[in-house]
């Protein structure tokens, strides 16, 4: 389920929260300060880190993914924004205008941007890594723990699903056709399913309990967050880059 | 009870326990009354709801302060009431461990050494500590081999070993286990019980609900005999082994005893049938009919 690529770059040694606030930072940046120019520097330093990270060729199916989205987007924007005025090139009937494409395309960019963003954090941090940041920055560990275990047990759930499905399948169950003749066949199993993953609930949280899971004691780790030299100079940076956007978008 | 001057060895105290879980109109426990001395390994049995698992809970602090319900008489473990006391405290006294190795696993680690670490970080202990104690218990349960394995990868066996661990790094000096052989193969459960006995040779005082008669003749000090909630019987697995009315609990005695019953071969001494091989071969041997456990 993670997206995490294991790799000895230097935006790995990065600790985590820098890279939440890059996150940020960068995501928001092309929304406060509302230019091509502004979404195209971000996302240039975003894929420079994505390749110093080495991780630059993870991001490419995410971005394939949103591409219907990000496509339509465009088009859509191109066709119909009601200031459009400038006309710029015709299919048969319809025809494209010069202001709903640069603002499609400018939507284009900062969804292709926060992707990149959040790709740095998301695919050069340990999930391990980045909660415990969390948790050692005052979140609760319970959640810490709820959003940890939702990562690991996905995986695990489908592969349940994938078992069942071909339990279904050498029992001469149905899995393939239509939509309801496939629910009909799905309906008997499913209720197991879910009796045993209440079941399952219950026993891994007295499995949770007897492991101290509720102790008023402050925790401790086993693994110390790696820090960064660097950690708080580029932090002051970013939040620097931020507030003064902030103040550019208001003052000119 | 018996206590010497204030003075008690006993591990476990267990008084008129009764339990009721809610909305049930059935005790779970119905009075049930023993003690446990520092390093003993005691079995429980009783066929299907007899209770054993409702009674771990109860060693280990979960009833009453994970289930709810009517609870009345008094458990100690290891001179601490139960009933005042809280599951994490607790767990530092007496462990548990149950049966599905997978719902043991927090689901939160990627690494064995990892999730045996989980119950440290909660209750707070240093860094140099919990390494010097999950690597005692990577040992303790031979899976030094799987430290750095994801714990979903691994054999429900070791898993099942992991789940020990996890728990015999709080350092109890008791560990309560419910049935934990029940879903592995005959393999992975003689592992299982090796590493449980040897736990029992580090003084670890040791609870056991368990199926396998067999097992428990050979390794168990006492056995408690429960049936519907209530104790039937709680001497050595000779004695409760022996009984004529076992089968009217639900309970199947180990094969030897079986065999050794049909036979009509009893130790005159003790007026008990044999419950081990070994108990069998020395009956059988002479040594002025005698046997002795080895
Ligand atoms: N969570 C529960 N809620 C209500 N009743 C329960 C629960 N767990 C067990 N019981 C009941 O308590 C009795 C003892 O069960 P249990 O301790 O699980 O027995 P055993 O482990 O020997 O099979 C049974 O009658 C059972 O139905
Ligand atoms: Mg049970």
């Amino acid at each position: 389920m993670t997206l995490y690529v294991k790799q000895d770059s230097l935006i790995h040694e990065i600790d985590p929260i820098t890279k939440v606030i890059y996150a940020f930072v960068a995501a928001l940046l092309p929304y406060i300060l509302p230019s091509h120019t502004v979404a195209l520097i971000v996302l240039v330093i975003s894929i420079m880190l994505l390749v110093v990270g080495k991780v630059f060729r993870k991001i490419i199916p995410l971005i394939g993914l949103s591409l219907f989205l990000i496509v339509s987007l465009v088009i859509i924007q191109g066709i119909f924004r009601p200031d459009n005025v400038t006309p710029l090139f015709h299919f048969g009937p319809i025809i494209f205008y010069k202001e709903g494409l640069s603002y499609g395309l400018l939507l284009m960019l900062r969804v292709i941007n926060l992707l990149c963003a959040f790709g740095v954090l998301i695919l050069t941090t340990k999930p391990d890594d980045l909660i415990q940041s969390f948790i050692q920055k005052g979140m609760s560990p319970r959640i810490g723990y709820v959003i940890g275990s939702v990562l690991q047990l996905i995986p695990q759930m489908s592969a349940t699903i994938a078992t069942i499905k071909d339990a279904q399948r050498s029992r001469g169950l149905e899995t393939e056709g239509s939509l309801l003749v496939r629910i009909k066949a799905f309906l008997p199993l499913i209720g197991p399913v879910i009796m045993n993953s209440l079941i399952s609930t219950r026993e891994r949280s007295i499995a949770l309990e007897v492991r101290g899971f509720n102790a008023k004691q402050k925790k401790t780790f086993l693994h110390e967050v790696h820090t960064y030299k660097y950690a708080k100079v580029i932090q002051a940076v970013l939040i620097l880059i931020f507030i003064f956007a902030i103040l550019w978008r208001i003052f000119l | 009870m018996l206590s010497c001057g204030g003075f008690s060895y006993e591990k476990i105290i267990v008084e008129n326990l009764k339990y009721k879980y809610p909305d049930t109109d059935q005790l779970a426990l119905n009075d049930v009354s023993f003690e446990v001395e520092e390093g003993e390994v005691i079995g429980i049995v009783g066929q299907n709801s007899a209770g054993k698992s409702s009674l771990c809970l109860a060693l280990t602090g979960l009833i009453p302060h994970f289930f709810n319900g009517a609870y009345g008489g008094k458990v100690l473990i290891d001179g601490i009431e139960v009933k005042t006391s809280t599951i994490t405290d607790l767990s530092q006294k007496a462990g548990l461990v149950f049966d599905n190795p997978f719902t043991q696993m927090t689901a939160s680690k990627y690494t064995v050494y990892d999730e045996i670490a989980f119950g440290l970080e909660n209750i707070g202990v240093s860094r140099e500590e919990m390494i010097e104690r999950v690597d005692w218990s990577l040992k303790m349960m031979g899976i030094e081999n799987i430290k750095d394995k994801n714990p979903f990868d691994l054999s429900g066996g070791q898993m099942q070993r992991v789940a020990i661990a996890s728990v015999i790094a709080m350092r109890p000096e008791i560990l309560v286990l419910d049935e934990p052989t029940s879903q592995l193969d005959p393999q992975a459960s003689e592992e299982v019980f090796r590493v449980i006995q040897q736990l029992s040779q580090e003084g670890i005082t040791i609870v056991i609900a368990e199926h396998k008669m067999e097992k428990l003749a050979s390794f168990t000090d006492r056995i408690l005999l429960l049936y519907e909630g209530k104790q039937i019987d709680f001497d050595t697995p000779q004695k409760v082994f022996s009984r004529d009315d076992l089968h009217d609990y639900g309970v199947v005695p180990p094969i030897f005893t079986t065999y050794c019953k049909a036979m009509g071969m009893k130790n005159k001494k003790t007026n008990t049938y044999p419950v081990t091989l070994a108990e069998v071969s020395s009956l059988l041997g002479g040594e002025n009919n005698e046997w002795n456990k080895s």
